[in-house]
Formats: C-alpha cells, sequence, structure tokens
C-alpha cells in the first residue's frame, strides 16, 4: 500500500527535484554571471567549460583517480574494522558496550584533530586512507550493530532448537538478517569516507582532489576551485546512487 | 530412536513488567512414553505454547522440571535431535522452500541427501515450489514447508504446535493422513497442539485436556483406536461419543477464560 503511494508520487518528485535543480543552476549562473556575489562565484558556464577543457583532463584525472584510490582503500578498511567491531561485539556481548563506548570516542573526534595524529604515526600519503577509514568505519559499526540484532524472535527460537552454535547462528541468521541496515550503512560511509579523504589530502597528500582544492584557493584560480568541488560532489552522488541499487536490492531480498 | 518427555509438576510465570505477572501454567504434570503421539487441547491462551516451549528448550520453568530422557531439553536440541514447527511459520524470508527445509541439517553440519529432500516436500505436497521463497506461498504452503524442515533430521522429538491451522479441509485431511503415516513408520514421540479436536482424536494416543489460564491438565484421556486409522473413522459412533465427551470438557473452560482474558494479571 504504502508502496503504491511512493510510486504514484514518484514521477511527481523526480519532476520537482529536477525542477529544483534547474533552478539552483539559473540561479548559479545569474550570480556569477553579474557578479552578485563577487569574483569567488563564478558562472556555471566557465566551470563547465573548464571540466569540458581536455588540456585539463590530465590534471583532473590524476588528481580523482589518487583520492578515489585513497577513498577506496580507507572504504575497505572502515568496512572491515566497523563489521569487525560489530560482529565481535555480537559474538561476545560482554564486549558490547566496551565496544559502543570506545566507537562513540572515536567518531566525536573531529578528523581535522586525527589528521596531524595519523600523519605523526602513519605517512602523509596514508593520512586520507585512514581518515576515510574512521568515517567509514563508525557508520558500519552502527549499521551492522543494529543489523545483527534485527533477526526476529521467532527466527532466533527457531535456531535455538535446531541446536545451532553461536557461529552457525551468525552465518545462518544474524548475518543474512543484518544485511539491509548494513547495505544502508555501506551507501551512507561512501560520502563520508570521500570527505574523511579530502580532508586527509589537505595535510599534505602529494596529489588528489583535496591537493588541488587547496592548490587553486592559495592561487585564486576559481573556476578550478569550482571544478574541483563539482567532480567531487558528482562522484559523491555517483558512488552513493550505484550503492542504493544495492541497499534496494539487499532490502528486496533479506527484508 | 525416540525419547520420553517427562514434565513435573511445572510452572511458568511470565514477568510483564513493573511488579506485575502472568500465570501461565500452574503446575502441568506430563508424561509421554517414548514413541506416543499425545495432542493437547485446550481454549486459547492456556499454556499449550508454553508447554512446547519448555520442551523445546526455548523457556525455563518458574518451578518444578521439564526433561526429556532425563535429561534437560537443550541437550536434545543441541544434539540437532529435536524437530519443531512453530505456531508461526518461522521459515527465512530469504532462503527458498529448498533451502529452508535444508537448514536444519546445514546447522547440523550433515550432508543433505536430495533425493530424500525432494521426497519430503513432495510429501508436504510442495512439488515445483522448491525455489519459491516463503513471501510467495500461502499461508498453509508455508505452514507445509515448516512441518518438512521439522522432519528432515529425523528427530527423536517432534513438537508441533497447531501445524495446520492455516490449511482448509481437504488439504488438512490430507496431511492428517500423511503425519499419521509418517508416525507409524518411525514412531517419532510426537506432541502435537491443536484446536481441532477431530485432528487430535484421529492422530493421538492420548489427548491432554487443559483449563483456561492459568493452564492446568483436567483430563488425561487414552485414545486405543486401531491403526491405521482411516478417514471413514471419524464417521464412526465411538469416535462421535469421544468428540462430544472433549468438546463438553472444552466449553465451560472457554467460556471461563473469555472474562478473565483481560484482567488476568495478579
Ligand atoms: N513471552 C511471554 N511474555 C509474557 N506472557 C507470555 C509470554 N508467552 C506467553 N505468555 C502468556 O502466557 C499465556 C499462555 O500463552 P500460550 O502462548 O502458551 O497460549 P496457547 O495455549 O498456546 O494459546 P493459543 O491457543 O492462542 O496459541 C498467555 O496468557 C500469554 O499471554
Ligand atoms: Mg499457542
Amino acid at each position: 500500500m504504502s508502496r503504491g503511494g511512493a510510486n504514484r508520487s514518484g514521477p511527481a518528485r523526480a519532476a520537482l527535484g529536477i525542477a529544483g535543480l534547474l533552478l539552483f543552476l539559473c540561479a548559479w549562473q545569474a550570480i556569477g554571471y553579474y557578479r552578485l556575489a563577487g569574483l569567488s562565484w563564478p558562472p556555471l558556464t566557465d566551470v563547465i567549460a573548464l571540466l569540458a577543457d581536455p588540456e585539463r583532463w590530465p590534471l583532473l584525472g590524476r588528481a580523482l583517480s589518487a583520492t578515489l584510490a585513497a577513498m577506496t582503500a580507507g572504504y575497505l578498511l572502515g568496512i572491515v574494522l566497523g563489521l569487525g567491531a560489530a560482529v565481535g561485539a555480537h559474538m561476545f556481548p560482554i564486549a558490547h558496550p566496551g565496544t559502543d563506548r570506545l566507537a562513540a570516542v572515536v567518531n566525536s573526534i573531529p578528523s581535522i584533530a586525527l589528521g596531524p595524529v595519523f600523519i605523526v604515526f602513519l605517512s602523509r600519503e596514508s593520512t586520507a586512507a585512514a581518515i576515510a577509514a574512521a568515517h567509514a568505519a563508525f557508520i558500519i559499526y552502527v549499521a551492522a550493530s543494529s543489523g545483527l540484532a534485527a533477526a526476529s524472535r521467532g527466527h532466533r527460537d527457531l535456531l535455538v532448537v535446531l541446536g545451532a552454535s553461536r557461529l552457525s547462528r551468525l552465518r545462518h541468521l544474524d548475518l543474512p538478517a543484518s544485511l539491509p541496515s548494513l547495505s544502508t550503512g555501506l551507501k551512507l560511509a561512501v560520502p563520508a569516507a570521500l570527505i574523511g579523504t579530502i580532508i586527509g589530502e589537505w595535510f599534505g597528500a602529494p596529489r588528489g582532489l583535496g591537493v588541488l582544492i587547496v592548490n587553486a584557493m592559495q592561487n585564486f584560480q576559481i573556476a578550478l576551485l569550482w571544478s574541483v568541488v563539482v567532480l567531487i560532489a558528482s562522484t559523491s552522488l555517483a558512488l552513493y546512487s550505484a550503492l542504493s541499487l544495492l541497499e534496494r536490492a539487499c532490502y528486496a531480498r533479506f527484508a | 530412536m525416540t525419547a520420553a518427555i517427562h514434565v513435573d509438576r511445572a510452572r511458568k510465570t511470565f514477568d510483564l513488567g513493573k511488579g506485575k505477572s502472568v500465570e501461565a501454567l500452574a503446575g502441568v504434570s506430563l508424561e509421554v512414553r517414548p514413541g506416543e503421539f499425545v495432542a493437547i487441547i485446550g481454549p486459547s491462551g492456556c499454556g499449550k505454547s508454553t508447554i512446547l516451549r519448555l520442551i523445546g528448550s526455548l523457556e525455563e520453568p518458574t518451578a518444578g522440571t521439564v526433561t526429556i530422557d532425563g535429561r534437560p531439553p537443550r541437550e536434545l536440541a543441541g544434539a540437532h535431535r529435536l524437530g519443531v514447527a512453530f505456531q508461526d511459520h518461522a521459515l527465512l524470508p530469504w532462503l527458498s522452500v529448498w533451502q529452508n527445509v535444508t537448514l536444519p541439517l546445514q546447522v547440523a553440519g550433515v550432508k543433505p541427501d536430495d533425493a530424500k529432500i525432494a521426497a519430503l516436500i513432495r510429501l508436504v505436497g510442495l512439488e515445483g515450489f522448491e525455489k519459491a521463497r516463503p513471501r510467495q506461498l500461502s499461508g498453509g504452503m508455508r505452514q507445509r514447508a515448516a512441518i518438512a524442515r521439522a522432519l528432515v533430521l529425523g528427530p527423536e522429538v517432534l513438537l508441533l504446535d497447531e501445524p495446520f491451522a492455516a490449511l482448509d479441509a481437504v488439504t488438512r485431511r490430507y496431511m492428517n493422513i500423511e503425519l499419521q503415516r509418517i508416525w507409524t513408520e518411525s514412531r517419532i514421540t510426537t506432541l502435537l497442539v491443536t484446536h481441532g479436536v477431530d485432528e487430535a482424536l484421529f492422530l493421538a494416543d492420548r489427548i491432554v485436556v487443559m483449563s483456561g489460564r492459568p493452564g492446568r491438565i483436567i483430563e488425561n484421556l487414552d485414545i486405543d483406536f486401531p491403526r491405521p486409522r482411516m478417514p471413514a473413522l471419524m464417521r464412526t459412533p465411538a469416535f462421535h461419543a469421544l468428540y462430544d465427551h472433549l468438546a463438553d470438557l472444552l466449553e465451560p473452560a472457554a467460556a471461563e477464560n473469555e472474562p478473565v482474558a483481560g484482567g488476568g494479571e495478579s
């Protein structure tokens, strides 16, 4: 019933969204064209022209691939850490409150403060991935923890009656039942990991979109600065949408 | 390889919080001999499912003991020798019918025998639905899948909680005959909770009648119709006499149970 309702308003909502986006882009163009916000707000067409200029592609491409590589490494590490901690806490309930508190404390440290610490402990190259991992790990931990507790009482009872060990209960029930919630976490962790990577790159990574932002800002290359921002936003949106599909599949199958 | 169930003066009180509690079972004693088929009937909320949950190691008695072959039920469950079909089917939604039926084997670490699984699925009339997900099945089909799952381990004790409640009369009759056939072959110690007096009479060696909450046993009736029992049995005067006797026992209990249903908490 609710799904039918969502379907009916789906096209309308999409149309509204597109209209809003168009309005936003027009406003951007107008503000930039008439210099309503000063020199640091370029017209949209300048940004598009820069992004479409093949001479800029090697520079942007190198930075994008460096950022994606660091982000992917951090994201995967974050999954391992977050999921590992959640499964560990699930299997050994005595550790659960402690793990929760640790995760909350780690998460409450601003990444800006984490950066210098990672630089001291790790290297400039790996700081970006490390901050991305910290961001992703927390989200995955929270999503996986609530997912692992999602199985219904009836299903838990079934596994008790079948004489399942903890490990086999995890494998046959708790893990599959956690996938919807976990897939939401995987989706939300993508933008978080990307932001973490950019912040990490500000602490002196050799290359990456974050580095490009800092350089463009310092050299007052306004169009370049905005191009990088647009690139980051579209990358984030594209990955987020791809993982939304995964999330939908998980909900359809496992919930 | 069947086991004896021994419930000895078992009481069960559920804590509802805020100092409130509800007494589900008030001292129930029940002995099921190895290979015996016992049916439990009684008004809704009288603790039938609670008895099954005690024997299925899902609940601990507040007082008294529950043992299977002299040992705690947990041990039988741990040895993967318990077959249970719950009141709600409890099929895993992400597994197909086939995978749901073989789940107990997976958990027990036993390699499934494909021919045997196929036969079991045919037995419960789900041929052609092996790959279907539970949500694609009707309520009755889900219950039948759950029965196949309860039988797949060849258990020593079979606990069935209203397994045929969602079936139409014809399928139910058919399942009763099939269940009798399986049981006659294997002589699994079986405890069946049902609201169908005719079903209980048709299947059981003994019928236990319970009073309204707090549940206690008010009648223990041996049913010695010869086996195998045929559907024609249900048209005999002896069958009708027992049916009427049991229905009479249930009626006042049901009438008493209604008023206390809302305010039974002590
Ligand atoms: N987990 C629980 N917490 C609190 N009360 C419970 C719990 N389980 C059962 N009860 C109570 O115990 C009583 C007996 O419940 P039970 O499920 O055994 O009844 P039943 O005889 O199986 O009924 P039905 O025929 O409707 O299935 C009920 O009053 C119920 O409210
Ligand atoms: Mg019940």
